[in-house]
């Protein structure tokens, strides 16, 4: 039905919400299913993405300042305290005080989460290739490994259980750090959160977007876990022997 | 036998690694990748402030754009004017739809009130004209402050106005922080309204109606568009001594994109402007707050119902 | 399209000057902050540590401790602050809540692995000497464990530091208040009280930092 106003606007009808959707209730099946497409399905892509490029470029950058931290001890300590004071700062604090700096933009949002990985992967990929045998490099070396050979070839790999530790602790922080980047850029899994806080505490949206955002963590985790399993199948063999 | 298998794990790793750099990069640059070209060769660069009234409008001046032929990108979600201020003077945008009182107070810093919605609209043009920036036709409806109660609470305390307050002992009033300091809003109950018995509480990020249901509040600044207030739970007291200003919406625009546009270009503005009365934006917005749709959908149906699309 | 480069650096310099004008309201804020911090790190330790502790001493719940450290990283905080809000309403529970089940985890992952790795030779021997089990957590256990304990609770303050700022959206106060309101603030004023909480957050991390080390120098003294 249509509301005719003389020489004013049509106003059509735009479909009215479920009783459920009204009455704010907790999980509104018809919101779900009329909103996947447009609200939550985006959002949780642009969540993966932006979860996806922190990790990755945190991951190589830690390792870069794992191998320098590794090789050159002495420049162990800064490296460390600068990323833990990066790790301290509130994640909100971080993306407002980047935004002067590279504006309402994706970088800042990557910067801030990139920051928050540092120092987990960095501290635990020293520690891992610290935690390397001393026999397994003398061995390697006794053989006639080069350096760098022993490095690519009994280090690294050996260290690969501590780097996934790490790893999987980065991956599921800077998920959930994710959600904060609805401050700043209207993309992320925090977006619909804060549109249903508008809505006077919509339910169903702060739920089915919170649960995306937990359960996207949790997957993570999870395929790491796995992956782990396929790179280190001589940690599954240790612990059954 | 160990050898074997960190030989082989080290180039699983160093393959999958390669393997999460190319992706990587591939979604960098696939988010940086233009859009295809278009044969209009204006391009309109929308922004919106932060709240849903304005996620509407742009929807609507962005789909109706569209539909005219114009390529259009599209920032929602901006900020407050002070940051959508900065983008459109520093070329980021070139057009987002602002409230008239907001340009004369907030951007002008012209405290005074002024008379009329026409007064308002002039004096905002002419700022934003020193500027490099002009304004495209204002709306019909208007969206300024409202003094909000429960309509239960109002018929209890038996005030119908805003100056009747008066009688009230004691009471809160929530708003903004920036309610405090402005005449449109703490300052003109205070002190046109003479109800320096009001103790302010500042809003965050939930909206007045929920502290009212809550009653954490007695009264609150809400908006004369608000869907909420359509409904027999609230009530607007009447301000009859006019403190809380004319904020029609007119479009920001810079004075490139106008030249660029042409008398065609505020046409197709205009036309949709025109169409905004304050039945309309009220059921748009009752439509995306209360019944849960998006703002893209609720424009697409009103251009379409309007044939502006 | 990128909004980069529309803002300029010289914000900073109007955040200091922000932060000159407004002493006394940055310091009021200040205060509602470590207020709700306080509580929901107080109320986190009274629930997560006399059990992470008793669980290590007794080398029970090793699976519970390690999990729960994992689901609680995966619960975003502006999830919790959002879902405090839809069950409790607007108050002080709301986010009280939500910041204990954030602070839980590592206080009691940190208090059971403390526990439990302490050397089974010197837990035997006080054992032997006629302490209770009681006097054995206490008086051995406890102080040889202490470093990690502290470690746990410090990486608990910063959780809550920082989510306390997010609280501010569910009617928290505190620092976060004027960050989330841009409007009225202006980006001066969201970046002065940023550097603020920053600052907090770093003062609190140092000095639990502080006297981690002094329990590590005092348990390397006892043992």
């Amino acid at each position: 039905m249509t509301a005719l106003l003389a020489g004013g606007p049509v106003i059509p009808s735009f479909g009215h919400g479920s009783s459920c959707e009204l009455n704010n209730g907790w999980l509104c099946t018809e919101w779900l299913h009329g909103h996947w497409g447009d609200t939550l399905q985006p959002a949780l892509i642009q969540h993966l993405e932006l979860s996806a490029i922190a990790i990755g470029i945190g991951f190589v950058l830690a390792f870069a300042l794992a191998l320098v931290g590794f090789r050159a001890r002495v420049l162990d300590p800064p490296i460390g305290v600068a990323a833990d004071f990066l790790y301290t700062i509130p994640s909100l604090a971080l993306f407002q005080l980047l935004v002067p700096i590279t504006g309402l933009t994706r970088t800042t949002v990557e910067i801030a989460l990139v920051s928050y990985t540092l120092l987990i992967l960095y501290r635990n990929m020293i520690e891992g290739l610290r935690g390397v045998p001393a026999d397994a490099i003398e061995s390697a070396r006794g053989s006639g490994f080069t350096r760098t050979q022993t490095f690519l070839r009994v280090e690294l790999p050996l260290a690969l259980p501590a780097i996934f530790a790490g790893l999987r602790i980065a991956t599921v922080s800077t998920v959930s750090i994710a959600t904060v980047a609805a401050f700043v850029i209207p993309e992320g899994l925090g977006r619909p959160i804060f549109i249903a806080l508008e809505q006077d505490v919509f339910k169903t949206e702060i739920l089915s977007a919170g649960a995306l955002a937990v359960a996207l963590a949790l997957c993570a985790d999870a395929l790491l876990v796995l992956l782990q399993r396929v790179l280190t199948p001589w940690s599954r063999l240790e612990r059954r022997a | 036998m160990f050898r074997k298998h960190t030989r082989r794990a080290a180039k699983a790793a160093y393959s999958i690694s390669l393997g999460v750099a190319l992706l990587i990069g591939l979604v960098a640059a696939g988010g940086g990748s233009a859009a295809p070209a278009r044969s209009s060769a204006v391009t309109v660069t929308i922004g919106t402030k932060n709240f849903t009234e304005e996620y509407i409008l742009g929807q609507l001046y962005k789909q109706a754009l569209e539909a005219k032929g114009y390529k259009v990108n599209y920032n929602e979600s901006i900020g407050s004017s002070e940051l959508i201020d900065t983008a459109i003077t520093s070329g980021k945008i070139n057009f987002y739809p602002e409230y008239m009182g907001i340009i004369v107070e907030d951007l002008a810093k012209h405290t005074a009130p002024l008379p009329s919605a026409a007064a308002t609209y002039a004096a905002a043009k002419r700022f934003e004209e020193s500027r490099g920036l002009t304004l495209l036709n204002r709306t019909p409806f208007f969206d300024a402050d409202s003094f909000v109660m429960l309509r239960s609470k109002a018929r209890a305390l038996h005030v119908t106005r805003i100056g009747q307050m008066k009688k009230v002992r004691h009471f809160t009033y929530a708003g903004y922080p920036e309610c405090r300091t402005r005449p449109t809003c703490l300052v003109g109950l205070k002190k046109v309204y003479g109800l320096r018995q009001v103790k302010f509480v500042p809003l965050s990020s939930i909206s007045v109606y929920t502290l009212l249901n809550q009653k954490k509040i007695t009264a609150g600044d809400g908006f004369s568009t608000d869907a909420q207030l359509q409904s027999r739970k609230y009530v607007a007291l009447r301000d009859t001594k006019h403190i809380f200003g004319f904020q029609n919406v007119a479009p920001v625009i810079t004075k490139q994109l106008a030249s660029e546009g042409g008398a065609a270009f505020a046409a197709a503005v205009n036309a949709v402007s025109a169409k905004l009365t304050i039945r309309a934006i009220v059921a748009m917005n009752t439509a995306v707050s209360i019944n849960k749709k998006t703002p893209a959908d609720v424009a697409d149906a009103f251009l379409k119902a309007n044939g502006l699309k | 399209m990128t909004l980069a480069d529309q803002f300029r650096p010289g914000t900073f310099v109007d955040a200091i000057h922000f932060i000159g004008d407004n002493g006394s309201l940055l310091l009021s804020k200040t205060g509602e902050h470590l207020e709700l911090s306080g509580a929901a790190l107080g109320i986190a330790l009274l629930l997560a540590l006399p059990l992470g502790l008793w669980l290590g001493h007794l080398h029970r719940g090793f699976f519970l401790a390690a999990s729960v450290s994992n689901v609680g990283r995966a619960l975003p905080s502006l999830v919790l602050i959002a879902v405090g809000l839809t069950i409790l309403g607007i108050g002080f529970w709301n986010n009280t809540a939500a910041l204990v089940v954030l602070a839980v985890p590592p206080i009691l992952t940190n208090a059971y692995f403390a526990i439990d790795g302490v050397d089974r030779d010197a837990v035997e021997a006080a054992r032997g000497m006629g302490l209770t089990e009681r006097q054995v957590l206490l008086q051995v256990e406890l102080p040889l464990g202490l470093p990690l304990v502290i470690a746990g609770i410090r990486i608990a303050a910063i959780f809550v530091i920082a989510t306390a700022t997010i609280a501010a959206i569910a009617g928290g106060g505190g620092l976060g208040e004027i960050i989330v309101n841009q409007a009225s603030y202006g980006l001066a004023g969201v970046v002065a009280a940023s550097l603020c909480v920053s600052a907090l957050a770093l003062l609190a991390a140092v000095l639990l930092g502080l006297v981690a080390r002094a329990a590590w120098r005092r348990r390397v003294s006892v043992s």
